[in-house]
């Protein structure tokens, strides 16, 4: 049997230290365009992965601006097969419903898809919540979080989630949305051959008119959040009070206060 | 309107609900005004945990009970949830951001069309609106959202931020719904729930903790730092380096890669306190930290510091309160 797999993958700012505009209250965005979310590289070598043991292709998908190009080039540097870009300006101020519901019109369009795989989440927005919404959109079963993906792909496959303090082993069927820990996997690194393929191999992209949208669903229009303010947090420094002379009179001093605070 | 909701999903694991459901419904009646507070609890026909609810006081515990939710799938409480979301128009649904939490939500957002805020740090209302305030960029960001024209209003929020506080005066009425449509979810059977041994006693619960990180990180001060823990009934954090060491795990790290935490006491040895760590211990009461470098960051976030090393601390330590 060959897979169909889709990777969703989002580009995400190089660094997380970001400032804002202290007249305009805007992100100060670096120069810099972005990184593929770390996670999401577990995505496609769980895919990798797959497609080594059962053959099929790897489908990586995106939406966002034409720069997240390099992203998905980076995506196929490491051996996927395919790259789709959902870009248009109507696609712009998507919250994650509005993402979620055209990754899962993309994923409709392609059809005959097996699995889809997501990282967790972003490192930037940090929402986790696209793969849930694809999986409602396409009606298929979501296993999150998922540390180990093992079985056979036709008869059934078994993940193992990690939740705090709890182990789930979860039986399922093909098709159906997965998202990825970092645990799962180390990464592959892109060979040479892999980025000299990646510049030969076109990548697609696709706007409302390309697929089956209700254009009252996608972008600004089709988010229910807004956004009404962004601010840096003031990190209030404690007033320490410093414990002084050698470590035994440090520990007393320290102890009058844990008592005084019936810590003892 | 005074017969609006404000529901919380009660999560449970082996039979046990999850402290940031108490805590969520403790928040949720701080800031309800007029609305009630709703809990809203999935459970096998031989299980009572709204018992254990009733202690926190919410106005109303809404209980399912069918021995199909011994082992229900997020899709399957999503698709009951948003059953009862059709019924009961709630104002607003509140989760722990847990990973089913994380899960469970959105499913029902998409199912439910409406606005969903991942992760919150706070939550307030503005009459009828709720306000969520929500970190982004590796908690470096602050964004406060609102969902203005849909309902419900969804919400997921850190466990550990707020305080649970018990409320017997409060009379709580029990209602129970048996006339759901139990939509079966196809191709997936969560097969085994089983509690991790080395996660079983969290530290993202632990009341007292004792974090090591690279400035004590030796054999002889792991061995006196558990011998400290267990003297005071501490669970030891690391910081990430300190994760590759055989004793250690992921599991057990603090910060934002790992656990946020919310002891009444913290002694930090030999943690420099980089903003990925410190993140992770924002909720700490009593912090005290011991590094041998006066300038290190952990500092400013310590309400007692030393500056020194972390061995000898721990020798003087135990020692002292022998």
């Amino acid at each position: 049997m060959s897979l169909k797999i889709v990777v969703c993958i989002k580009q995400v700012p190089v660094s997380n230290n970001l400032k804002i505009d202290p007249i305009t209250k805007n992100l100060i965005r670096s120069g810099e365009s972005g990184v593929m979310n770390p996670y999401d590289k577990n995505a496609i070598e769980a895919a990798l992965r797959l497609k080594d043991e059962w053959g099929g292709e790897v489908i990586l998908l995106s939406m966002g601006p034409a720069d997240f190009e390099m992203t998905l080039r980076q995506g196929m540097a490491m051996g996927c097969d395919d790259a789709i870009l959902l870009s248009s300006r109507k696609f712009g101020g998507a919250d994650t419903l509005a993402t979620g519901y055209v990754l899962a019109q993309a994923i409709k369009k392609l059809g005959k898809v097996d699995l889809v795989l997501l990282g967790r989440q972003s490192v930037d927005a940090d929402t986790s919540q696209v793969g849930p919404i694809v999986s409602e959109f396409l009606g298929w079963p979501q296993i999150t979080f998922v540390s180990e993906l093992t079985g056979h792909a036709k008869k059934g496959m078994t993940a193992t989630r990690l939740l705090e303090n709890m182990q789930q082993k979860i039986e399922f069927q093909l098709p159906a949305v997965v998202t990825v820990r970092s645990e799962m996997n180390e990464p592959r690194y892109p060979t040479p051959r892999n980025i000299q393929q990646s510049y030969k191999k076109n990548i697609r992209i696709w706007d409302e008119n390309s697929l089956s949208v209700d254009p009252n669903r996608i972008g600004l229009k089709g988010s229910p959040t807004v956004v009404r303010s962004v601010w840096a947090p003031i990190k209030e420094a404690k007033h320490t009070i410093y414990l002084k002379g050698t470590p035994d009179e440090a520990v007393r001093e320290l102890l009058i206060q844990m008592r005084a605070s019936n810590l003892l | 309107m005074t017969d609006q909701e404000i529901w919380v999903y009660a999560e449970k694991h082996v039979g046990m609900i999850q402290p940031v459901t108490y805590q969520l419904i403790t928040k949720a009646k701080e800031i309800a005004n007029d609305k009630k507070v709703v809990v809203i609890l999935f459970e096998a026909t031989d299980k009572n945990l709204e018992e254990k609810i009733k202690e926190f006081g919410p106005n109303e515990i809404v209980v399912v009970k069918d021995d199909r939710l011994k082992d229900a799938t997020d899709s399957e409480i999503a698709s009951l949830m948003a059953e009862l979301a059709d019924r009961r128009k709630p104002n607003s649904i509140l989760f722990g951001a847990t990973v089913v939490g994380r899960s469970i939500a959105p499913r029902l957002q998409a199912k439910l069309n409406t606005g969903l805020t991942s992760d919150c740090l706070n939550l307030a209302f503005d009459d009828d609106l709720l306000i969520q305030t929500k970190p982004s960029y590796g908690d470096n960001i602050m964004c406060e959202i609102v969902c203005p024209k849909h309902r419900p209003q969804m919400a997921s929020v850190r466990p550990n931020t707020f305080e649970a506080k018990k409320d017997l005066n409060q009379s709580v009425i029990v209602t129970k719904i048996n006339d759901l449509f139990f939509k079966k979810a196809e191709r997936i059977k969560i097969i085994e729930e089983t509690p991790l041994l080395s996660k079983s006693d969290s530290i993202a619960n632990a009341d007292r903790v004792i974090a090591l990180g690279r400035g004590a990180a030796d054999e002889k001060a792991v061995r006196l730092a558990e011998e400290l823990a267990r003297k005071l009934g501490a669970k030891i954090g690391v910081t990430r380096p300190l994760t590759d060491h055989p004793k250690f795990s992921g599991d057990d790290q603090i910060g934002q890669s790992g656990n946020t935490i919310a002891p009444k006491l913290l002694v930090n040895l030999g943690v420099h306190g980089a903003v990925q760590y410190t993140t992770g211990i924002g909720s700490a009461e009593l912090v005290v930290s011991i590094d041998k470098d006066p300038e290190a960051p952990i500092f400013n976030y310590s309400n007692y510091s030393y500056v020194g090393d972390s061995v000898s601390f721990l020798e003087s330590f135990l020692k002292v309160i022998q």
